[in-house]
This record gives C-alpha cells, structure tokens and sequence, in this order.
C-alpha cells in the first residue's frame, strides 16, 4: 500500500507491503540505515524513533499505520538532537553505537515534552532503552547537559 | 512477519464488520498483536486498527471519568484528572512496560493482553493455552507463574486491570452496555482456551471510572528497576470506608483479595511459593499507602 | 637493520601460546618517568563519536550491495532430533527463492558440516535459504517443512554429570598436598555454588555479508578478529589468504562471541558463491540466543582452610561446567590457584556435554565466575575466622604466580584494597548494618585477576601527507571499547598533534599488517607499541626535514601542538612549513609490537567494593555504589578507561542479580532467548560508580599499558555476593540473586 510519511522534515510516498514495519520503511525504502534493529520485537529499544512527537519502537509500529505522521530518526538534524550528540559525545554516552540512535531519539522525545526533567524522569525516560555496553552513566549525564543547555 | 492486510476503519460498526471476517484481530498500539503474530500464536489473515476510532479521550462521565480504549498508556498516567483522582490507576499506568511500549500501548490492548508466560509466548510449542495438550510451566519452569492451581498457571499481566478492580471500574465494548470489569476475563477451559470474554467482532470501547475513591495506591514488584512485567501487583482503593484489593500476576485473571485474608485460594505452586510472601508483602504496601 | 624471528609467549584467556614472531628493532624511546606526556592520559573524546551518533556509521547489518539476497537459516525446535524430511524442492520453487541448501547437500567448507540432519541442540542449523527479499525469504523457509523424529536430550548439568559425558577430559590441578592443608587447618568452609548460564546479548547480532568477485572473497562480518575470520575463510573455501578480504568497520559489541566466522559467516559466503550474488545472513535475537554462545554455567564445590590468624592452608575445589556441545573450556579455577597465596590447592574442572548450542568467551570467561565462587568462600572463611574480609584478602597477598613460580611483572594490588576501603568507607561498613527494618544494607568486596599482556604480532603503520594530518593504520577492529581513539592519542604524543587530527583506519584486513584479536584485554597492550613506533619513525623523519627547513639541529627540535618549535623557545612553525612541501610524497613509519620479557607472569589486579540495599518486600536488590580501584598499567585515555569499568560493573550486576538464561527441563529449549525474560540492567540498574586507577606504568612491557577490557567485570559479582551476605545475614549459594531467590532465603 502507499503510505505518505514525513521523516527527518522531508515528505516521502513509498510503497510497501501492509505487513511491513516502520524500521523496515526506514532501512530497506529509505536507506536511512541509522535506526538499528536489534531484537525485533519490542524489548530493547534500539528502533527508537519519534513519531508525532512520541518515541516509539519502530520494530513494532506498522509502516501502514503512520500514514500521513511525522517521523524523525537519528539522522535529523534539528538543534536540540545535534545538541545531545555533542553532550553524548563530552561525556562518553556510548560505546558500541548500535544502541545510540535509539538513545538519542527517546532522549529527543523527552526533552521536546519536557526541557527541564530532574533526573528521576531521564531515567524513566531512557529505561526502555538497552544499552549492553553499560554506557548509561555517559548517557544520563548527557541528557542531563543537554537538558541544562536548553533550558 | 507473516502477511497480513492492515485495515484503518472509520466507525466501530466497520470495525466490528472487518473483525467478523476471517481470523481478524483487533489492534491497539500492536505491542503485544505484532510479537504474537511474529511467533505464529494466533495466526490473523487481517489486523484491525482501532485509533481511527476516536476512542481517545479521557473525559468526565457522571461522578467519574470516561477513558477510551485507544488513549496510550503514557497519557493515562500524564492526565492531571487521572493523577489527582486515581492514583493507583496513573501509577500502574507509569510501571507498565517500558516508557516507548507506554507511548505505543492502549488502554484496550494494555487490558487486552495475552499472558507473558514463556511457554505461551514459544514460538515452537502449542501450550494448552493456545489449543494444545500441555502446560508446559506446570511441569516445566514455573518459577514466574501463578499461584493457584489450574489447566493453565500462566497469569493475568496488565498493570492497569489491577487498580480498575479495585476500584470499581467498568468496560463498555462494541456489543455490550457497561459492565463491571471482572466480567472482561476469564478462566480459560477446555472448551474454550481464552481468557477474555470479548466476543466475534467485539472490542473494548471504553472504560468507565465510577467517583474517585477516598484514597488508592498501587504497589508492584518487577524483575529489575525497570522495563520489567510485573511479578506480582497489588491495586488497594478506599471507598465509603470500604477497602477493596486486586492483584495480578498471580492468577489467570486479574484478581479480587480479601483484606482479611488476601492469600486466601492461593496456594503457591511448586515453584513459586516465594510469591505468596510478595504478594502478602504488596498487599501491605498497598494498603499503607492509601 | 635486519628483522628478528623470536619465539614467545602470549597468554590469551588463560592459554599460554607459543609463538614465532617477527620482530623489528625498535628504536623508540620509552615514555619518561613520571607523569604520561600529554596527551596520553588526558581524557579524549571518542573519535568515532561523529558516525556513531548520526546514524551514518555503518555497522555488517546495514551494508546494501546491488543484487543483495537475503539469507536465513532454518533451525531444529528440538534438543536432539533426527531430520527424517525436508523439502528443499518446495523452497526452491518459491518465486524469489535463489538457493537451498540443506544437509543433503554436503555443505562443509573446510570439512565440518555447517547444517545437520542429526541437530543436537534446539537452535542447530539444518538447512538455509538466500532469497531476494524478506517476503521471499519468509515464504522458502516455511516451504522447507522438515519433519523430525525426537530423540532423548541431556540438559540439565547434573544429569550430564551423571552420565559422566564430558567434552574434555577431566582435568585436576594439584599443587602442595591439599589434605594435609586441610588438617591442619583452624578453621574451614564448605561451598556449594551455581552461576547462570550469562548471554553475550551484544546489541548488534551476529552476521555477516559475503560477496564474491571471481575468486576474490569479501566478507563485511561483525567480528573481533578479522585476520581469524580470513583465515578461516581461507582455509574454508580453499582460498590463498590474500584473495580473502574482511572488513569490520564499526561493529556492536562483541564480548567474546565474534570470534569465528560461524554459520552465518560460513553460509553468507557459501550462498553467495552459488548465487554468484552479495548475500545478508543477520542472525534474529532468538537465534543469537540460541546458537551463538554464551557463559558457561557452573557448578562450583569449595574447600577453604585457614589457620588462625587466616593463612590459607589448603583450597580444594572442583567445577563442573556446562558445556552444552562442546568447545573450549574455561578456566573457571584459574582464580582457585592464583589470587591468594595458598600452598596446596586442588582444582578439578569437569566440563560436561549436553543438548545445548555450545559456549563462547564471554568477557572474562571462566575467571569472572571464578572469583565470584571463591570470594563467597573466602567471605565465610573470614567469618568463622573472625577476621575482617579485607584484612584476610591482604594476609593472603600472593607475590607471584604461584601456578609457574614466576614474579609478576607489576603488581599493586595491596594499593588497591588501601584505595578501596577508603574510597568506600570500608571500615564503616558495619554501621551500614541496618535496624532490621524493611531495606537491608551490606558492604562486600571481591579482588580482581586476569592477564592483559598482550603480545606480538601487530602491526601499526604511520604516515604524515602534506596536509599535516597524520594517518593510521592498523591491523586491528574496533567493537566499541574505544581502541582507535586510544591508538591516535598514543601515535599524537610522538607527533605532537592533537588527538582528534589523527585519522585512523581500521577495520580492514587490506589495510595493515595482523592486528590482535579484540579479547584477551589484547588489543590495546598489543597495539600501543607498535603504533607508538611507526608514530616515532615518522617523527624522527619530520624533525630531520624540519632542521634541513630551518637549519636547526634536529636533536633541538620538538613537536608540540601542530607545531614545530625549537627547544629554546624562537622557533615556532606549523607542522605544515614542512609537511607542505611534499606535494604528493608522504612521510611513512612502520612500527610492530615485540615479545614481553620472558620469565614473568603479567596480570592485571584490582578490587571492588559493592554496596546493597536489599528490600525484604520486594525481594529487589540495589546495586547502591561500587568503589573500583584497578591497576592495569599506564592508563592512555582515562574517559575511555572509566567507561570500560562501567561496562564491566554493569555486566557483573547483570551477571549478579537478573541475568540467567533457563532451559526447559521438558523439551530442553531455553525459554528465554530473547530480552524480554533475559534481563540484561537498565538504565535504572546503574549504581552510582566510583573508579580509580593505580595508574603505575608497567615496568617490563612495552609502553607500560596492559588491558582493560576484561578487569572490571572480574570482581563484580563476588563483591556484590558478599555485600548480599552482610545485608541478609545469610548467603545465597545461586545467581543471579533475584527477588525470587531473595525472598525465599528470607524464608518465603
């Protein structure tokens, strides 16, 4: 079926089949290889995208059902996204990646909702989000920064 | 994923037509729908999405409030209304899951939900649950299982079922008037392995909140500090004096306690004996709380 | 100056390696004492930090080639079963279907079948579709319909030990005459432990991507050892090495499972080959819970005898681990012979078959679960002693490795324990102790062994252009742990530059000479010589064109900050005053990693300090703080440094509290192979961390580095075990320590 998506502020209309995921969209119609699937069925989080404002797993979310929504993926480059990189970035909020995209879009997805959470909320926030390599101490302070240079 | 045709319907009357015809399913958030049909339980040749429904709304009904069945978790437990009048639903509602499973999951499919039991969920084995022959966790690995005995010991998941028991709350679906939300549920039994009580076409519309109770409280014990399904969650409600308790993870369905004696009919398994003292524990936190 | 061939020794996990390796003359100075020279030692940012967080760095999975086909493996449900159908035919006739191979035809690159009729674990390949898409794919699988006949299984490890099946031989270690240490012990304890079965769970799941040019084999693979991964491919499909290319540019973690080309490596290129097409294997999370390793459980019995005033006097252990199909045994009692001082130990390793996919190194295999049954026992030890646990620790200080006689190279473990306990408040701990109220407090410590000396053969290459901007490269693959940044800071010292001017290429077997292996805590003490080397070559050439530029003696110039200055202060250029005159010619250094000293014994030495909370309602643990102190030699980027021990607390708090794959006694499949019931921590998991360094160069190693990737973990577990212990008053003898298991040792 022919669904119209806006991602990363640039309207596209693909084609795909009615079963198909949003990841599945993003990576295989769209190239934009930088959301990462990881478990493929909900639990880690690494296929954190924003979608109208929400993070939400894109490994899960039909591509049928976003029809006409706005997407934004680790790929954008809004200010207040380029602003976490920096932040993960100053304080090693990574290690590996393959997490990181997903990380940067539920932290995206929180502070566009709230520009000054305590740290309760960023770990509440960023608890859906699997990190194996143990980054998350880089992470929180990363959010924290840039949660500080916002407000 | 196996094919399937997505169908957006515009009304509940083509909702309830498009679920009418082959092995449709309903589809809320499709968290819990999309994994299921991934692992072949409960194959459907069609997925119903019920969002265009506007069945979003939180909004107030008589002394209550009306919730419907597609608001998303996350903004359950974000709505001022819900905070300030339900406590142990909005803080079920913010346990539930994970923070993007909450964003993603409705009401409806947060209530609607299969059991977690990793037997049901194997994608290579039939339990009974699903129309096979055994349960495999009553001789197999029950240690996260229920404690009351049965054909099936897997147990009832959502978060939200537990405070909506106790304090009173009932389910409006496409073919039913209100009814109290102990009637959503089931046992399952040999004739019919399900535990919802929804029928062909039918799907939850709204649940409805009786007046705030004086004081509620949920108490939940997961697996780590976060993204864990409960093991155990006791929702208490005070109304009129009256104290009222509901429990998950500890039975098929969601479950009323006693206050007098909350453990009563629940016996513990073989391996799961550990969860009478959570559970006797929750209850206490529960209650201390209100 | 004519190459050397010496034979050393490497110790790898555990295993000693021999090996011939060519050695160059290295003419480079060592560091000076003292401080580091900046900027080694100096917090830097990742260099890799930019693709990594724009989505543009691409990892094996997101390689696209034109005519790619998409492979996936079909995998026996059942424990051990025999194939008795399978219809290859039906697959192939569905459309977009490219190939199917199945165990009928013979497909054994380098003579070991990769698909079986006779799968004897749940997860075992048995047949393999490349198809053009997804869909297609999908369909081909479900055409195959094999038919099994179910075969009895072994899973459970007691019952593998009771038939006596082993995928080893037995071994037993036996120093001293451990009875008589027993007997004339003051006091003794008796263990009995079990530790999980750990998944790797790295993020990014094995795969692979193959593609064929003629007789040319490229192979895009998430790997830790790319010039294994040729090698293997090589000898698989009979190829010269250098028609075998592999590359592994930014990968997702590793942990010890990317260590082989495995099915999914063997069968991209066995596809790809027959299709004459790029084909895509990327192993689902089930998949790569099922059959791509993990931490082999064990089954620990300990003896510990001390004498009054805590000398051990006898250590008496055995290990029966779980070794599913089989492979290489860790060494889960090396820790039993050579953390503390104790002159008659017995150590009997029981490795055990069953009707499970087979371990991999898992971060500190075998050593990690190790320490964590022995400091349970040394804790008790201390207990029936009366002896304060560190003190204990301290008394049995072992001055060199008891198992060879030899010294160690460097070891600063008492300075450790110092830094610990005060960093912790160690000798308050007892005050932690609570009222006997709803959360529980406990203060536990465990020490810290592993190897880390890294070795010969790396290779490191440097060259300078005109631009003044050096380039690296080096024969090694990142996984995440920050080694290309490590390798620029060392190679920006020697050429006075500013880390993040370095370029580093990695990844690539074309690209330099053999790299390490990404595990053993190899990489960086193997690397950081030789690319300090090549750097330094390609220094002495710019200060020798630097005095013919501006007619000062070389031996008066120096490089700092871009430029080159003259060592009284008149001469400031930038680099480029030089470098800008070579048009397209460029300045090259190569520089190779020699052979640690013989006769000694490197490891790595450390302890951590855990905190708990435990809540007696729910049954949870906190992790509340962990004090680390390590001492692992020169430390070259300490903000990498810190995030390597995070990882590997992190990893240890999995290990201690919610991490534990668990098979089905019933049809011997695991029921948790995917992230929903195998609980790795989160981001509310994280305690708070407190990380030091003994930060004391080693002095017989080149460039004083030694690893760090394996260090951190070691310990965790035990400290938190033993800090669990304190809290409840009572010792928990299985992990992970879960509510579960809390609750019924509170008697529940």
């Amino acid at each position: 079926m022919s669904v119209r998506v806006e991602v990363n502020s640039q309207e596209h209309v693909v084609d795909v089949p009615e079963e198909w995921t949003l990841a599945a969209l993003l990576r295989d119609r769209l190239g934009l290889t930088g959301t990462k699937v990881a478990c493929g069925e909900g639990t880690c989080g690494s296929c954190t995208v924003v979608l109208d404002g929400r993070p939400v797993l894109s490994c899960l979310t039909l591509a049928a059902a976003v029809d006409g929504a706005a997407v934004r993926t680790v790929e954008d480059g809004s200010p207040l996204l380029e602003r976490l990189r920096e932040a993960f970035t100053e304080t090693d909020g990574f290690q590996c990646g393959f997490c990181t995209p997903g990380q940067l879009m539920s932290a995206l997805a929180l502070l566009e909702r709230d520009p000054s959470p305590g740290r309760a909320e960023i770990i509440a926030a960023m608890s859906g989000n699997l990190c194996r390599c143990g980054a998350y101490e880089g992470i929180r302070q990363a959010v924290e920064r840039a949660a500080g240079a916002t407000a | 994923m196996r094919a399937f045709a997505y169908i957006r319907p515009a009304s509940a009357d083509e909702a309830s037509a498009a679920l009418r015809t082959g092995s449709a399913r309903p589809m809320g958030g499709g968290t819990d729908l999309l994994t299921q049909l991934d692992r072949g339980i409960r194959p459907a040749d069609s997925v119903v999405d019920l969002r265009g429904l506007g069945l979003d709304d939180i909004a107030p009904h008589e002394d209550g409030l009306a919730i419907g069945a597609t608001v998303r978790v996350a903004d359950l437990a974000r709505d001022a209304a819900v905070a300030g009048g339900y406590a142990a639903l909005a803080s079920a509602a913010s346990a539930a899951a994970s923070p993007q499973l909450r964003e993603m999951g409705t009401v409806g499919g947060n209530l609607c939900q299969q059991p977690r039991c990793w037997y049901f969920r194997h994608p290579d084995l039939q339990c009974w649950l699903r129309g096979g022959d055994t349960c495999y966790a009553q001789i197999g690995d029950h240690r996260k299982h229920g404690l009351e005995p049965g054909d099936c010991i897997s147990v009832a998941p959502s978060d939200l079922s537990a405070p909506l028991l106790a304090m009173g709350a009932r389910i409006e679906t496409s073919e039913r008037a209100a009814f109290p939300i102990a009637e959503l549920y089931r046992r399952p039994s040999e004739d019919d392995r399900t535990t919802l009580t929804l029928g062909p076409g039918e799907f939850v519309t709204r649940v409805l909140l009786p007046a705030p109770p004086e004081s509620s409280a949920y108490a939940r014990a997961g697996e780590r500090h976060a993204w864990s399904f409960a093991l155990a969650g006791v929702a208490a409600a005070r109304s009129g004096g009256v104290v009222s308790l509901a429990a998950i993870g500890v039975s098929n369905i969601p479950r009323l306690l006693d206050p007098e004696d909350p453990l009563a009919g629940l016996p513990g398994l073989e391996m799961t004996g550990w969860k009478r003292r959570l559970l006797a524990g929750l209850v206490d936190d529960a209650l201390n709380a209100l | 100056m004519s190459p050397r061939l010496v034979k050393s020794e490497a110790v790898v996990e555990g295993r000693t390696e021999e090996r011939w390796s060519l050695v160059e003359d290295d003419h480079t100075p060592e560091y000076p004492d003292g401080p580091s020279p900046a900027p080694i030692g100096v917090a830097a940012q990742r260099l890799t930090a930019h693709a990594r967080l724009t989505g543009s760095a691409r990892y094996t999975s997101d390689i696209q080639l034109p005519g790619m086909l998409q492979a996936a493996i079909l995998r026996s449900p059942f424990a051990n079963a025999r194939l008795t159908a399978i219809d290859a035919a039906a697959a192939r006739a569905v459309p977009g279907v490219r190939a199917v191979l199945t165990p009928a035809d013979g497909f054994a690159p380098g003579g070991s079948a990769v698909l079986t009729d006779a799968p004897a674990y749940a997860g075992a390949p048995v047949a393999a579709v490349a198809a053009d898409d997804r869909d297609a794919l999908a369909a081909g699988l479900a055409a195959l319909a094999p038919e099994y006949e179910e075969l009895p299984f072994v899973a459970g490890i007691d019952e593998a030990l009771g038939r006596q099946d082993f995928t080893a031989d037995p071994s037993e270690y036996e120093r001293g005459d451990p009875d008589a240490g027993m007997r004339e012990a003051a006091a003794s304890v008796s263990l009995e432990l079990r530790a999980p079965a750990q998944m790797h769970n790295c993020m990014e799941s094995h795969c692979a991507v193959a593609a064929w040019q003629g007789d040319e084999l490229t192979t895009w693979i998430s790997t830790q050892g790319m010039f294994a991964i040729q090698a293997e491919l090589a000898d698989a499909f009979d190829l010269d090495l250098e028609r075998v290319r592999v590359i592994c540019e930014y990968m997702g973690g590793g942990f010890g499972s990317k260590d082989q080309a495995g099915a999914e490596g063997l069968l991209a290129a066995g596809l790809a080959r027959i299709t004459s097409r790029p084909v895509s294997v990327v192993l689902s999370r089930r998949e790569e819970n099922l059959d791509a390793g993990y931490r082999a459980p064990a089954q620990f019995t300990l003896e510990v005898g001390a004498a009054a005033d805590g000398t051990l006097t006898a250590i008496d252990a055995s290990a029966v681990i779980g070794m599913g199909r089989g492979g290489w045994t860790p060494p889960a009692l090396e820790p039993v012979k050579s953390v503390y001082r104790c002159a008659n130990v017995r150590a009997a390793v029981l490795p055990v078959r069953q009707n499970i996919g087979s371990p991999r190194a898992f971060r500190a295999p075998g050593v990690m679960e190790g320490v964590w049954a022995l400091e349970n026992a040394i804790d008790e030890l201390a207990a029936a002693l009366d002896i304060d646990p560190l003190e204990l620790r301290r008394r049995n200080h072992a001055d060199g490795d008891q198992a060879t006689g030899r010294p160690y190279s460097s070891k600063n473990l008492l300075a450790c324990y110092d830094r610990a306990a005060e960093l912790a408040g160690w000798a308050d701990r007892d005050s932690l102790k609570a009222d006997g109220g709803r959360i529980r407090r406990g203060m536990g410590c465990a020490s810290q062994i592993w190897w880390g000396g890294g070795g010969p053969p790396a290779y490191a290459e440097a060259r300078i252009g005109k631009d003044g901007r050096p380039v690296l490269s080096v024969g090694m693959q990142d996984l995440g742990t920050g080694t290309i940044t490590a390798c620029a800071i060392i190679a920006a010292e020697r050429l006075g530059v500013p880390v993040e001017d370095v370029r580093v290429h990695a990844g690539d077997t074309r690209l330099a000479g053999h790299g390490p292996f990404s595990g053993g805590s190899m990489t960086l003490a193997s690397m950081a010589p030789a690319v300090r080397a090549a750097a330094h070559e390609v220094r002495e050439q710019l200060l020798a064109l630097a005095s013919d530029r501006f007619e000062i003696a070389a031996g008066d110039l120096t490089l700092e900050e871009g430029e080159i200055r003259s060592v009284d202060g008149t001469l400031r250029e930038p680099l480029t005053e030089v470098t800008g005159k070579l048009a397209n010619a460029w300045i090259r250094g190569g520089g190779s990693r020699g052979p640690n000293p013989s006769g000694i014994a490197v490891n790595t030495f450390g302890c951590q300090i855990a905190q708990v909370a435990v809540d007696t309602v729910t049954g949870m643990v906190t992790v509340e703080r962990v004090v680390a102190v390590h001492d692992v030699g020169r430390i070259v980027n300490p903000m990498g440094a810190r995030s390597q021990v995070m990882g590997g607390i992190l990893q240890g708090i999995g290990f201690a509290l919610t991490e534990e794959r668990v098979v089905d006694p019933t049809t011997g499949t695991s029921v948790n192979p995917g992230l929903e019931d195998y609980k790795v921590p989160t981001i509310a998991d994280l305690p708070e961390v407190v990380c030091e360094f003994v930060n004391v160069p080693d002095p017989r190693l080149p460039t004083g580095v030694r690893g760090l990737g394996e260090p951190p973990i070691v310990p965790t577990a035990g400290a938190i075990g033993n800090a669990l212990a304190q809290a409840l008053g009572v010792r928990l003898h299985e992990a992970p320590y879960t509510p579960r298991r809390v609750l019924e040792a509170l008697g529940g």
